[in-house]
């Protein structure tokens, strides 16, 4: 009787209701494809709304002749490489050491780094802190002042914890240094804990728009994002009375550049989904 | 956190336990040496800043740089709290942080128990993996998405507005509307993932009490109101604590995407003022007394948050 799919009432009205939440979570990703794939003429007039009217892919062609997107692309992908890379390389390092239950210093070390949670300087002193190391309107100023995020530290550190030690006592009886146990034991055995953490990491960097805004004054330098809040700036003709048809023409070459940008996104996203879910749940726990 | 031992040790004799920690440290020179860059990291980029505020007391200037810069005392406070700033920055973050935390926190939960009521798999998976979706994307798409939606032009909303006869309504640029457009469009976001949490709660619930119910005739909506809801209370109480703590953590990223003068009345939070007072008008050190006023006020939150979890019997937040 277990699991015996009886259709009731309650079952319906449950169903009903999800594909509901299914559907508002999915139309606005839908809509801005079809608006970016339908003719200008029919978005301003408001006649786009389930399928692409006058079918063209003229924004994506703009995209791909504009100045500026195509180089905010590559910016985002080597910005989000290397970023990802550091974060991963750093929280892996820091985490072993606190891993172990008998290091030096490890409590205090700890406190130092759990303070942290809690002080928030704000956006004034960091910049200051940016600005008199030189890493204004560098990349550095992206990876650098945030390359551990504290709360995937403790995550890695927790993962860390709950391997089995024979392996690690083992290889240090053998001779083995710590640098050699953490690269050639620890990490290979850590790949789901890595994926879970790296993946909070990427995305941070792929979808960040505030610290570059406010870090980077070269356009050329832009990560897309900062492209993106660009062109929302400039349509916001939509938020006053001067709105007119010219200030609503770059609407398709913008859906256009968004959807580009979520391409990868959306690619890694059922797949990334299930280390999702364990990293909320590790920062759950440890949260 | 030290043993009475170890404390009746240091009174004893102090050379020998620097000896020991001397050996300790040798012992684990490599994991110290490993250890180095994440010590570096902290002490520079997160305590470093912390020397940043002294200029909350000062008045900065560029030329002078930080410590030569002169000392002012509490100015900057005074001037904050004497003029109409504080109280309208005071209110926009409590109310914003509050309305939000409180229309916003029963969606995931909502979500977790339908999805738990459903039987058939692909559907249930399907419907959880779309709603993971809005958190992957960034608050520009996000937000752009609100715009678009919302315009007065060619908005869908306006549009469903304009087709039952009413004159369309510039969303963006009422006061009244700020609020429930940042918190709708907050349940859009997070509803899907913040219930990953929920559905794990759900999952540990003993399922022979749900046996046990059966045999006593009781149907799905009895299991999950007296079973399935009660089973998750401690889970739900917990996370309400501690959003409460982070209550005046405003989105502010949305915001400044979100207002513009004409709602900066009911829009601008501590963040966004401190990001336009210190970044965009160069007036540092009124921005960074604002940001550490904001920032004590949001340490005291967590703090009372998380003595409340305590005191409730569950543990603390850390």
């Amino acid at each position: 009787m277990v699991g015996q799919p009886r259709f009731t009432l309650f079952s319906l009205v449950n169903g009903l209701l999800l594909i509901g939440v299914a559907i508002a979570t999915l139309y606005p990703v839908w809509y801005i494809l079809v608006v970016s794939l339908s003719d200008t003429a029919y978005v301003v007039q408001g006649k786009v709304f389930l399928w692409p009217k006058g079918l063209n892919l003229d924004a994506y062609k703009e995209v791909l002749q504009d100045s500026k997107i195509p180089r905010a692309y590559l910016n985002t992908i080597f910005y989000t490489t290397l970023g990802t890379t550091i974060n991963l390389l750093m929280t892996a390092i820091a985490a072993y050491p606190l891993s172990q239950k008998d290091f030096f210093g490890r409590k205090w070390f700890m406190l130092l780094i759990i303070l942290t949670m809690f002080l928030n300087p704000g956006i004034i002193p960091n910049y200051l802190l940016v600005q008199k190391l030189g890493l204004i309107d560098t990349f550095w100023a992206l990876v650098i002042p945030n390359a551990i995020w504290t709360f995937e530290l403790i995550i890695l550190k927790s993962f860390y914890e709950s391997m089995s030690t024979s392996i690690r006592e083992a290889a240090r009886i053998d001779g083995a240094s710590e640098f050699r146990i953490l690269f050639r034991i620890i990490l290979p055995l850590s790949k789901p804990a890595l994926a879970s953490i790296g993946l909070f990491y990427f995305m941070g960097h792929w979808n960040s728009y505030f610290l570059p805004m406010i870090y980077l004054n070269d356009s050329l330098k832009y990560p897309l994002q900062v492209v993106l809040r660009d062109m929302l700036i400039f349509s916001e003709g939509n938020r006053s009375n001067l709105v007119d048809a010219a200030a609503l023409a770059p609407q398709a070459l913008k859906n256009a550049t968004i959807v580009l940008s979520m391409i990868p996104v959306l690619m890694i996203y059922p797949f990334a989904q299930k280390y999702f879910a364990q990293g909320v749940m590790l920062g759950a726990e440890k949260g | 956190m030290e043993t009475a031992a170890t404390k009746a040790g240091k009174a004893a004799n102090k050379p020998s336990r620097l000896a020991a920690a001397w050996k300790h440290m040798k012992r684990d020179r490599q994991l110290l040496i490993l250890f180095i860059p994440c010590l570096a990291f902290y002490l520079i980029f997160r305590y470093g800043p912390l020397y940043g505020l002294l200029i909350a007391f000062k008045d900065y200037s560029v030329f002078q740089g930080i410590w030569d810069s002169p000392w002012v005392g509490f100015k900057h406070f005074e001037k904050f709290f004497n003029g109409n700033d504080f109280a309208l920055l005071f209110r926009n973050t409590l109310m914003l942080g509050f309305l939000n935390l409180i229309f916003s926190f029963p969606f995931p939960i909502l979500l977790a128990l339908m999805l738990n009521e459903v039987r058939l798999k692909w559907f249930k998976k399907s419907v959880q993996t779309l709603s993971y979706l809005p958190a992957f994307l960034s608050v520009v798409i996000i937000c752009s998405m609100v715009i678009d939606f919302l315009s007065p032009t060619h908005g869908i909303v306006n549009k469903i507005i304009e087709a039952f006869g009413f004159e369309p309504v510039y969303f963006l640029a009422e006061k009244a509307w700020f609020r429930p457009i940042y918190i709708i469009s907050d349940i859009w976001t997070n509803m899907g993932y913040e219930s990953i949490i929920y559905l794990a709660a759900i999952a540990g619930i003993d399922p022979t009490l749900y046996e046990a119910a059966r045999v006593d005739g009781a149907n799905r909506y009895h299991m999950m109101r007296h079973i399935t809801f009660p089973g998750i209370l401690g889970t739900v109480i917990v996370m309400f604590i501690m959003k409460t703590g982070n209550m005046l953590r405003i989105g502010y990223e949305k915001v400044l995407l979100l207002y513009s003068p004409m709602t900066y009345e009911v829009a601008d939070v501590f963040s966004t003022f401190v990001y336009r007072k210190g970044l965009l008008e160069s007036n540092y050190s009124y921005a960074a007394a604002v940001g550490l006023f904001e920032a004590l006020v949001a340490l005291v939150m967590l703090l009372m948050a998380n003595f409340v979890s305590k005191r409730l019997g569950g543990q603390g937040l850390w």
